[in-house]
């Protein structure tokens, strides 16, 4: 069962002008009761604030998207907040969870995405600006319809991971860059997948990108380890130069170029 | 054409179009209407009309400078660490460590002259610290100190601890291509657990001058 029944009631039961803050993938489910609310994302930097604001809740070296969902979560006036725990997140939004329902005067609705209906990736295997395509993806986990279809491309790059706290690493990608790990669980609406999480090109350059702090971290670096041309990446709430420098010289150095897209 | 790796505390100079010898100034002595035609390195783009990621001008200049298709290239600089990975002509890893690698040349620099230590008369010690980075490793120096141990000795030991870092974010090889300023400290090069081959501080020098030849 992804959700209770009493919390899906509650859900059913919002009222039209329903402010709704997601964390994760919701179950399907969940999507069809939320439908036709307002709702934030809330793992995406919505609100301007300072994220060191949450070190009155968080410590400060920890996941910054949980950081990021936690700054949403105390500015953007909620109604009630979904956040998806356990195998199809992490444990770290369990801990997160239970410290939203402490400090905040909102119901904190947890769920356990465990959707198993594919529904397809095509958006991860088109040719597509990256940056651009995981904002589609993302925003498509608000809808219960899969995506429209689109051409696969003959890929370049690849990148596995989640999507960054910051997009802007994204535009050193080329556009035939095809997307793995959980991502692409997302645009599956599977998240708890493990077997699609861990699957990879082995034949293109990836990136296996992990937030600093995240548990994904150690799978990203063993799968890059593995990878005959991958190289681990972690970033934190911001991508310094470092970063983008080692993200453009191992894609120069493997002979992708933007003129390839 | 004028080529520069513009450093952090040292920025090196060549003009391939005369063959001339590279050089090397301080970076805070440098002009600030200064212009060269390509440039890498941290203050680079400032002082260039086109630049070159340090990465990608490491692994360039280690292709020019070592023979074989296999190496790992260590670079050791004033303010940050960065490796290439090269297995049989091809990239296999690749670092930098701006973070936890942050200011080891330039903190033993200011060690060498505060305590006017001579660091070729200097042997590796036995043992070093468990240090993080250049700034955090300095607390232990202090604290070895208090416990009786020579001002020398305590900075040997943490000069060691940042060769024993580097060599761990290096991936350990058997044996480590050396570049960057660092490579002019014996006791540094010294306190390898490898075989140190030194390659000096202008590889990324040539390896911009390898892409500017390619360009031509």
């Amino acid at each position: 069962m992804g959700i209770a029944k009493t919390d899906l009631a509650t859900l059913n039961n919002l009222p039209a002008s329903a402010r709704v803050g997601i964390v994760g993938v919701p179950p399907l489910q969940v999507i069809h009761a939320i439908s036709g609310k307002t709702i934030f994302d809330l793992d995406e930097p919505i609100v301007r604030q300072n994220i060191e604001e949450t070190i009155l809740y968080l410590p400060r070296v920890y996941c910054a998207i949980l950081r990021t969902v936690m700054l949403n979560s105390m500015h953007l006036d909620l109604d009630v907040i979904v956040i998806d725990v356990g195998a199809g997140k992490c444990d770290a939004a369990l801990h997160v969870a239970a410290i939203l329902c402490d400090r905040l005067d909102i119901p904190v609705i947890q769920t356990r995405n465990n959707d198993d209906l594919d529904f397809g990736t095509p958006l991860c295997d088109s040719r597509m600006n990256l940056v651009e395509k995981i904002t589609a993806i993302c925003t498509g986990v608000q809808h219960p319809q899969p995506h429209i279809r689109h051409a696969s491309c003959h890929p370049t790059a690849g990148f596995w991971g989640v999507p960054p706290r910051d997009f802007s690493i994204l535009k050193l990608f080329p556009d035939t860059t095809h997307v793995f790990g959980w991502t692409r669980c997302m645009e599956n609406k599977t998240p708890d997948n493990w077997e699609l999480e861990t699957l990879v090109n082995p034949d293109i350059p990836t990136i296996f990108f992990s937030q600093s702090f995240c548990a994904k971290t150690a799978m990203a670096k063993h799968l890059a380890s593995r990878h005959s041309r991958g190289l681990f990446l972690d970033s934190d709430v911001t991508a310094g130069s470092s970063t983008r420098a080692k993200i453009q010289a191992f894609l120069e150095l493997s002979g992708v170029t933007h003129a390839s897209c | 054409m004028l080529l520069a790796d513009f450093g952090t505390t040292y920025s090196k100079f060549t003009d391939s179009s005369k063959g001339s010898k590279p050089y090397i100034r301080e970076t805070k002595s440098l002009p600030r209407d200064l212009h060269v035609d390509i440039a890498t390195g941290h203050n680079g783009k400032r002082f260039s009309t086109s630049y070159i990621n340090e990465l990608t001008a490491l692994a360039k200049g280690g292709e020019s400078r070592i023979a074989t298709g296999s190496f790992t290239l260590l670079d050791c600089g004033s303010r940050d660490t960065k490796f290439i990975r090269y297995e049989n002509g091809k990239l296999a890893d690749m670092g930098w460590n701006a973070e936890c690698g942050a200011s080891m040349g330039f903190t033993i620099e200011l060690l060498e002259r505060y305590y006017d230590i001579d660091f070729t008369t200097l042997t590796p010690p036995a043992t070093c610290f468990s240090i993080t980075c250049g700034v955090l490793g300095m607390s232990h120096i202090f604290d070895e100190i208090t416990t009786g141990v020579s001002e020398t000795e305590a900075v040997a030991k943490f000069v060691k601890s940042i060769a024993i870092n580097a060599f761990r974010f290096a991936g350990e090889p058997v044996t480590l291509h050396l570049s960057g300023g660092l490579c002019d400290n014996p006791l540094f090069v010294k306190s390898f657990p490898c075989e140190v081959i030194s390659l000096g501080r202008y590889v990324l020098l040539d390896g911009i001058k390898k892409i500017a030849e390619g360009q031509t």
